[in-house]
């Protein structure tokens, strides 16, 4: 490497080592094992938070993220509410020009953020929930009592409930859920037992 | 041409226009379309999460029930398309997660069945040529924007159906149905998807800008593959067009509803009953 004056190292700081802490050092490799995806690559051209459709609505933008996962941020990333309003529609991925998932680290930071208890957004979790469940019980999805359940859980009562009456008139909701669930209930009741 | 189909929970109730046109359009080419005897929820979203044994056994069982009908499913939900194409695409490349799915369900499955989109085995296997040949009432002059969304395209790399920048089947579809297509920026960008249930205002958001840009280009009818995307703009537009007059209407219809037009359906089984916004008035122009 060439030799420079302490002035030069001044002017570029792309020379200046940026040390981490080791909890911060772990983070960043933990992030990097569990996705599979060089974030460390990531040279911030913003790609990202330009053609994300909800950076508009983050509190820490897509590139934002990444950056503080390099830095092994892993506190500020995983209580982030950006985290969960990330529907996976993959803008990000497909424009990254250093080829990186940003999409895949969103879900493995939801997936860290879960573990540790860190849930900034509960409706999406609750809406997650209340989905399997409803396959769950019905085999295919069955909207009224999926909303019903997301309703109650998430404690917004009403909320769709224009959209149901909509919907209902229009013919669009059944009223009865379709058959074929019981083979499916075998499937989850398979899995709960191998998980304990 | 015998093909398995699976429907889909949607496909199934919100959409069953797109369904039934499907079935319309499929018979009119030639395409036998064999529903599975007995299907469940693809699980949707959630195979894409990271440690994904447990949501690879909803698709795999599809893919599994669909080998003993043919060697192709065909699909036309985009979630669904997307889910089961990246399930195959695991099941064949990873042995050890392909031995506990293929264990825990009792079937046997190598990842042999090949997953395509209607639009595919339309451009693919049909032909924009059989197509146009079938056209009975071109429907000439009107202006109809492709709306492609996301899950029919990307990650590009494992869904391969099209450029997942700037993809032209749909395009092509609609000239071959004689349509005026309006080349449409947006055509890739996100709806706001499954955010309609826990974050509707930001979905909304998301909305409105595909249905302003689609408006200011005089499109008259969107068409999409998508019944989440279907339900996204048609919901988010019918709440703009009570409230301001921002938008003029742009009803967004199934790329199978405009096919069935065009080859001579019966009104009636469009399905257009089912649509907030109604497509009848942009319909009506057409005089067929």
């Amino acid at each position: 490497m060439k030799q420079s004056t302490g002035r030069e190292q001044v002017a570029r700081t792309d020379e200046i080592p940026i040390v981490l802490t080791e909890e911060a050092r772990k983070f960043v490799q933990e992030v990097i094992r569990r996705s599979g995806e060089r974030v460390d690559w990531c040279y911030q051209c913003g790609k990202c938070t330009a053609g994300c459709p909800v950076a508009f609505a983050m509190d820490i933008e897509p590139s934002r993220i990444m950056r503080l996962v390099q830095l092994g941020q892993g506190e500020r990333v995983l209580k982030s509410k950006a985290i969960w309003l990330c529907v996976g529609c993959q803008t990000c991925t497909t424009r990254c020009p250093q080829e990186i998932d940003p999409a895949k680290i969103m879900d493995t930071l939801r997936e860290m953020a879960l573990e540790k208890g860190y849930i900034a957004d509960r409706e999406v979790v609750t809406f997650f929930k209340s989905f399997l469940d409803n396959i769950r019980k019905f085999g295919r999805s069955f909207e009224p009592m999926l909303v019903l359940q997301y309703n109650l859980k998430s404690g917004h009562l009403f909320q769709d409930a224009d959209k149901g009456f909509v919907l209902l008139s229009k013919g669009k909701l059944p009223l009865r859920p379709s058959h074929n669930s019981a083979s499916v209930k075998q499937i989850f009741e398979a899995l709960e037992g191998r998980k304990r | 041409m015998k093909v398995a189909y699976y429907p889909g929970c949607t496909l199934a109730s919100k959409a069953k226009a797109f369904d039934q046109t499907a079935r319309w359009v499929a018979q009119k080419l030639d395409i036998e379309l064999v529903e599975l005897p007995q299907w469940q929820c693809c699980g949707g979203l959630v195979p894409q999460v990271a440690d994904a044994v447990m949501g690879l056994l909803a698709p795999v069982r599809i893919l599994a029930d669909a080998q003993s009908i043919g060697d192709r499913l065909v699909t036309l939900c985009s979630f669904c398309y997307n889910t089961l194409k990246r399930a195959n695409l695991i099941i064949q490349q990873d042995a050890e997660r392909r031995q506990k799915v293929t264990d825990f369900l009792e079937q046997q499955y190598d990842g042999k069945v090949k997953v395509v989109h209607m639009l595919e085995l339309i451009r693919d296997e049909i032909g924009f040529e059989t197509v146009r040949s079938k056209v009975t009432r071109a429907l000439t002059g009107i202006r109809v924007a492709p709306y492609y969304g996301c899950l029919l395209l990307r990650p590009s790399k494992e869904i391969g159906l099209d450029d997942p920048e700037d993809p032209t089947v749909m395009e092509q579809l609609l000239e071959a149905l004689g349509c005026d297509v309006v080349d449409f920026p947006r055509k890739v960008e996100c709806c706001g998807s499954f955010m309609i249930v826990n974050r509707p205002e930001i979905a909304a958001q998301c909305s409105a800008t595909i249905l302003r840009s689609a408006s200011n280009l005089g499109a008259q009818l969107l068409v999409t593959s998508c019944p989440l995307c279907q339900f996204n703009l048609d919901w988010q537009q019918m709440r703009m067009l009570e409230s301001n007059g921002e938008i003029s209407p742009v009803p967004v219809l199934y790329f199978t509803q405009l096919m069935a037009m065009a080859m001579g359906i019966e009104p009636y089984l469009l399905g257009f009953e089912q649509h907030l916004v109604d497509p009848r008035p942009a319909v009506m122009e057409l005089r067929l």
